[in-house]
């Protein structure tokens, strides 16, 4: 009798629970007020769906700052920022897709993997969204305009150049080897082309031995980065040309103790490599202003959508970075970065 | 037998209902989200993993479960990207595929009824294996862009994509063998007690084997309908989907322990679960709301079990 009634008030107790959820849900439905995207409202306001390739790391989390600066400046722009939280293109389609369906005016995609987000970007287009791609392109026809951080010819001269020169410039000597991000990744790959352009034209006693394909993965770029160090004893330096790889090429070079000895430098966040920056293994870190991109990107985004910007246009007026040179389609954000021991403290992201 | 069948039709109301309250209050909130056209392109999100949970409801009714069904749609992915990159015809490479997916799916059957190892412990560890071949085979680089034939899979029929129709035509096949076939009560028998089935001459484990080999099968069809829909062959393909895909099959009402659980109840528990995510993204599009939404319905799920088996429990005392 006992353990019935406590049963039975176990069940009105967990049945009560079970309502007082649905209340709330139902509470909260009619609480809020329905906020369907801005196609309905004055045609001034921009909804701006900003999609990075990954979301929660150090160089797109300070992509979004940036973004939400420009936002907050136009005034006329709701910003959505989302993305895979593990980096899958498959997941940044279905993003496009329910973008498309809501009907946001503009979405800004660093796609992943422009095959697979061809045809949601492209079904996208033909609903009447903008799309344009910031950080890396799309495949032809699948966007209007691409915010390029800097040509590819800049950034792979630009570290070649500066490894050359933390080398001890024009006579360095030795070999050399690269830790890449995936081996489809179209930036990368661009970049990896100049970086061997400018080698073979410029600085002929240095030599690049190899390349490695650690994909999006900091503990495989690690390991790839000891596997050369142990193949290559003769190696002065290494890129690693990702956010991802450049960290987990300079903590395997700090691990085997050859800091110094072998220099890595490559494209990351500062705040990610300020302590190799510290303790040797690096003395200068490359990059773009990741918080003037995403900044671009959204002032980009809104001229788009209320007709300031138009196909043939040559130039941008975009704000505090003054005016931006247009490339055919390609609005540039035009400046490298070089982080080192000097000027590293005052930047943070 | 007569109440068992009460429960679950009482189950089964209770999802609907939750079903209809979260869709009017979505509609509340923002009315789009409930038109046909939308409601229509979100469902290609569910079709894959409510084919999948299909077989899942079966292997949980045998008190069983496959957790490698994600990594054996990787295997067969897998399998069907390298075949086509090495310029084999389309259809000779999805053929192998399903080979690949099946024979995977007769592995765990095999280990399962010969070795008579616990299918949670056999399917973990293909979970990891599995995966882990199909990283290997792939060096963990995806095959894109597919064949434009490949990529002529994903289509519509009348309104619908293939996967849809296939969907449709499954839960009809599954609804009726469980339902109304020897073998739909075989597995409800071998569920409630497995010793009692063999004694009472039950092929338990025929059974068994051909129902891990049909797991395996299907994961290898979803490998192939996914892959023509997302243009890529990636090793990645179906992390995690073990997990929606149990979830589903636990809210729908069928036991963890077996016994117990309908095609009708894992029907509605993949559209609430679905509708579920879909509008907490199309609210505050956050991916990362994902995996917190899939856990809460899940203890949501068992916490209604427990009260609606204690109801029941009271009025059979």
């Amino acid at each position: 009798m006992t353990v019935k009634t406590r049963r039975s008030e176990n069940m009105k107790c967990a049945r009560s629970v079970l309502c007082a959820l649905i209340a709330t849900i139902l509470a909260a439905g009619c609480g809020k007020q329905p906020n369907s995207p801005a196609h309905a409202e004055a045609p001034e306001n921009v909804t701006v769906c900003l999609l990075p390739k990954l979301k929660g790391i150090a160089y797109f989390s300070s992509c979004h700052q940036g973004a939400l600066e420009a936002a907050e400046e136009l005034g006329n722009v709701e910003l959505i920022y989302d993305g895979p939280t593990e980096g899958s293109a498959e997941k940044q389609a279905a993003m496009i897709e329910k973008w498309t369906l809501q009907g946001v005016d503009v979405i800004a995609v660093s796609p992943n993997a422009p095959d697979v987000l061809a045809k949601a970007m492209k079904e996208a287009r033909e609903a009447g969204v903008d799309i344009i791609t910031w950080d890396a392109d799309g495949l032809e026809g699948t966007r209007s305009f691409f915010v390029n951080q800097a040509t590819a010819r800049d950034i792979g001269y630009g570290m070649v150049d500066i490894m050359a020169q933390d080398l001890g410039g024009a006579v360095a000597r030795g070999q050399l080897a690269i830790v890449s991000a995936g081996p489809g990744a179209a930036n990368q790959n661009a970049w990896i082309e100049h970086m061997t352009e400018r080698i073979e034209s410029t600085y002929p006693n240095l030599e690049l031995v190899t390349i490695k394909y650690p994909g999006e993965n900091q503990n495989q770029a690690f390991q790839d980065a000891q596997d050369l160090l142990k193949a290559y004893p003769e190696l002065v330096g290494l890129f690693g040309i990702s956010s991802v790889s450049f960290p987990g090429t300079a903590e395997a070079v700090l691990q085997a103790g050859r800091a110094g000895e072998v220099l890595v430098t490559g494209l990351s966040t500062p705040n990610d490599m300020k302590s190799y920056v510290k303790q040797g293994a690096v003395k200068s870190v490359v990059l773009w202003n990741t918080e003037d991109l995403g900044y671009l990107t959204v002032r980009v985004a809104e001229a788009l959508a209320t007709g300031k910007l138009k196909e043939g246009d040559t130039t941008f007026d975009a704000g505090r970075l003054g005016t931006r040179q247009v490339e055919g389609d390609h609005v540039l954000l035009g400046e490298v970065l070089v982080f080192n021991q000097d000027n590293i403290d005052q930047y943070d992201f | 037998m007569k109440r068992l069948a009460c429960f679950n039709r009482w189950q089964e109301a209770v999802l609907l209902l939750l079903l209809v309250a979260l869709l009017t209050v979505a509609g509340t909130m923002d009315p789009a989200f409930v038109s046909p056209r939308v409601q229509l392109k979100l469902f290609d999100n569910m079709w894959e993993l409510a084919i999948l949970a299909l077989p899942m409801t079966l292997i949980i009714i045998t008190a069983g479960i496959d957790l490698s069904m994600g990594s054996t749609l990787a295997l067969s992915t897998v399998t069907f990207g390298l075949l086509l990159s090495s310029g084999c015809p389309p259809w000779v490479a999805a053929a192998l595929a399903l080979a690949a997916g099946t024979l995977g799916g007769m592995l765990n059957g095999l280990l399962i009824t010969r070795l008579r190892v616990h299918p949670l412990i056999v399917t973990l560890s293909t979970l990891a294996a599995y995966r882990g071949v199909a990283e290997g085979l792939s060096k963990g680089i995806p095959v894109s862009p597919l064949p434009a034939s490949v990529q002529a899979l994903d289509t519509s029929v009348l309104g619908l994509p293939v996967a849809g129709w296939l969907f449709m035509a499954l839960a009809a096949a599954f609804a009726v063998g469980l339902a109304a076939t020897p073998a739909g009560r075989y597995l409800y028998a071998v569920g409630h007690n497995e010793k009692a089935a063999r004694f009472s001459g039950v092929p338990v484990d025929r059974m068994l084997f051909r129902l891990y080999a049909l797991s395996g099968f299907l994961a290898a069809v979803v490998a192939l309908l996914y892959a023509s829909r997302r243009n890529t062959a990636n090793p990645e393909a179906g992390t995690g989907y073990e997990l929606e895909v149990i979830t589903a099959v636990v809210i729908g009402g069928t036991s963890i322990y077996g016994g117990r659980g309908t095609i009708l109840g894992t029907v509605l528990g993949v559209l609430l679960i679905h509708e579920t995510r879909e509008f907490t993204q199309w609210q505050w599009s956050s991916d990362e709301l994902n995996l917190t939404v899939t856990g809460c319905l899940l203890i949501l799920a068992v916490l209604a079990h427990r009260v609606l088996a204690r109801g029941q429990a009271e009025e059979s005392a």
